[in-house]
C-alpha cells in the first residue's frame, strides 16, 4: 500500500495515457463517420431534382420564344411572365426543399431580328438557384434558345432554295422536314439536306413555278420556334 | 533522466501505438464487411430510381410528349422498360392551376400488385414538375406554359 502511494507520478501516467487511447478513438470514430457519411446521402436524388429544374427552366425559355414567334400579336413580357409563374410552382412542384429560383434577363430577354438573309430569334436567361434543404447556394446557370435561318441562294430555273439552320453554338439542325418550312408565294414540293463543307449542312427546298424577289421563307424547328428569313437578289 | 519517467513515455507510446493497431484492425474489417440492405433505405434507393428515370425520359424529351400528348400507354411501357421487372409502379400526372391542382390522366399508369401498395412499409413517392410543351395543331405551333406535376409511387414486389 505504501509502495502504491509513492509511486504517485506512475498512476497519473496511467490515467493520461488511457485518456490519450479514449480520444485517439474518438477523434478515429468521428474520421470514420465523417468519411462514410457520404454514403447514406441521397446524392443523385440531389443531382437529379437540380437537373430537372435546369431541364424545365431551359425549356421554359425554348417554349416562351416558340410562343413569342408563333403569335400575330406577340406579348415582349411573355417570357417574364412564365418566369414569374415558374418561381412560384416550383415551391408547389417541390414543397419542403425550401427552392428558390431567380432569373436575371436583359431587356425583355427575347430578340428576333427577322426578313433579312441571315435572320434569327433568341431569348436569354441567366437563373440562379438555391435550394436551402440540402445547403446549395447560388447555383448559376444559363438557358439559351436560338434559332438561325440563313438563306443562301434562289434559283429561279432550278427552283432551288438553298438554306442552313442553325440552334445554340451554331449546330446544324438535322431533323427538319418539309412541314417545318413555308415559302411565301409558292407550295414547297421537297424538302433535301446535304453535307458542305463550309456549313456542313443546307438544305435544298424545290418550290413549285417560279417566284419573284425577295423571296421569303419561313422555319420551325422541333421546338416550335420560328424564323423568317428574306432574300433579295442585289 | 529518471527511469521511472522513461517508463512513462513508454507506457505512452504503447498505449497510443495499440490505439492506432485497434483503429487500423476496424478500418481494415469494414472495407470488407458487407453489411444487409437496410429497409431503412430502401425507400431511398426506390426514390433514387423513380427520380433518375424521370429524369432520364425528360432528358431525351419524351416524358413532356408523352405527358402533354396523353400517350399514357406508351409511358407505362416506357417505365415497365426501364424500371426492374420487381418494381411496381402507380403515376399520377397533375395539372398545375393557381389555387388548386387536378388529376389528369383518365387511365391509370400503373404496373403490379395494387394489394403491395396497401400492404408495404417501404412505398417511395417521386414528385416531378414539367413546365409545359410546344404542339403543333392544325399546321401552326402552339407553346403553353402548362405546369405538370408527375407523381409517381414505387414499391418492391
Amino acid at each position: 500500500m505504501k509502495r502504491f502511494m509513492k509511486n504517485k507520478n506512475g498512476q497519473f501516467v496511467i490515467i493520461a495515457v488511457l485518456m490519450i487511447a479514449i480520444m485517439i478513438i474518438s477523434i478515429g470514430a468521428l474520421m470514420h463517420r465523417a468519411v462514410t457519411y457520404y454514403k447514406h446521402e441521397p446524392w443523385e436524388e440531389y443531382l437529379t431534382l437540380i437537373g430537372s429544374i435546369e431541364l424545365n427552366s431551359r425549356s421554359l425559355v425554348e417554349l416562351s420564344l416558340a410562343n413569342y414567334t408563333n403569335t400575330d400579336s406577340p406579348d415582349l413580357n411573355i417570357l417574364r411572365t412564365h418566369l414569374e409563374k415558374w418561381q412560384i410552382n416550383l415551391t408547389r412542384i417541390y414543397p419542403g426543399y425550401g427552392i428558390t429560383l431567380n432569373y436575371t434577363l436583359i431587356d425583355s430577354g427575347l430578340v428576333c431580328d427577322w426578313n433579312k438573309n441571315a435572320s434569327f430569334s433568341a431569348a436569354n436567361t441567366t437563373f440562379d438557384l438555391n435550394i436551402n434543404s440540402i445547403g446549395l447556394k447560388e447555383f448559376k446557370f444559363n438557358a439559351v434558345a436560338h434559332l438561325n435561318l440563313t438563306i443562301l441562294n434562289v434559283n429561279n430555273s432550278t427552283n432551288e432554295i438553298t438554306a442552313t439552320v442553325k440552334e445554340e453554338n451554331e449546330v446544324p439542325i438535322f431533323n427538319l422536314k418539309k412541314d417545318n418550312f413555308l415559302v411565301e408565294g409558292s407550295n414547297i414540293t421537297s424538302v433535301t439536306s446535304s453535307y458542305d463543307e463550309q456549313y456542313m449542312l443546307v438544305y435544298i427546298i424545290i418550290f413549285e413555278g417560279t417566284i419573284t424577289t425577295p423571296v421569303t421563307v419561313t422555319v420551325w424547328d422541333q421546338r416550335g420556334i420560328k424564323v423568317t428569313a428574306r432574300y433579295s437578289i442585289d | 533522466m529518471t527511469t521511472h519517467g522513461n517508463k512513462g513515455q513508454m507506457r505512452i507510446i504503447e498505449a497510443i501505438l495499440a490505439s492506432f493497431i485497434i483503429m487500423f484492425a476496424l478500418s481494415f474489417a469494414n472495407i470488407f464487411a458487407i453489411t444487409p440492405t437496410s429497409p431503412k433505405y430502401e425507400v431511398t434507393e426506390l426514390q433514387k430510381l423513380g427520380y433518375n428515370v424521370l429524369h432520364d425520359l425528360d432528358e431525351q424529351a419524351l416524358l413532356a410528349r408523352f405527358i402533354y400528348n396523353a400517350e399514357w400507354d406508351n409511358i407505362t411501357a416506357a417505365l415497365r422498360v426501364l424500371l426492374p421487372l420487381d418494381v411496381y409502379f402507380n403515376m399520377t400526372v397533375y395539372e398545375l392551376h393557381d389555387s388548386s391542382t387536378r388529376a389528369i390522366n383518365n387511365a391509370t399508369i400503373f404496373y403490379g400488385d395494387i394489394e403491395t401498395f396497401v400492404t408495404s412499409k417501404n412505398v417511395a413517392s417521386v414528385t416531378y414538375g414539367l413546365a409545359g410543351y410546344a404542339t403543333k395543331i392544325n399546321g401552326t405551333y402552339q407553346a403553353l406554359y402548362e405546369p405538370r406535376i408527375v407523381a409517381l409511387q414505387l414499391v418492391r414486389g
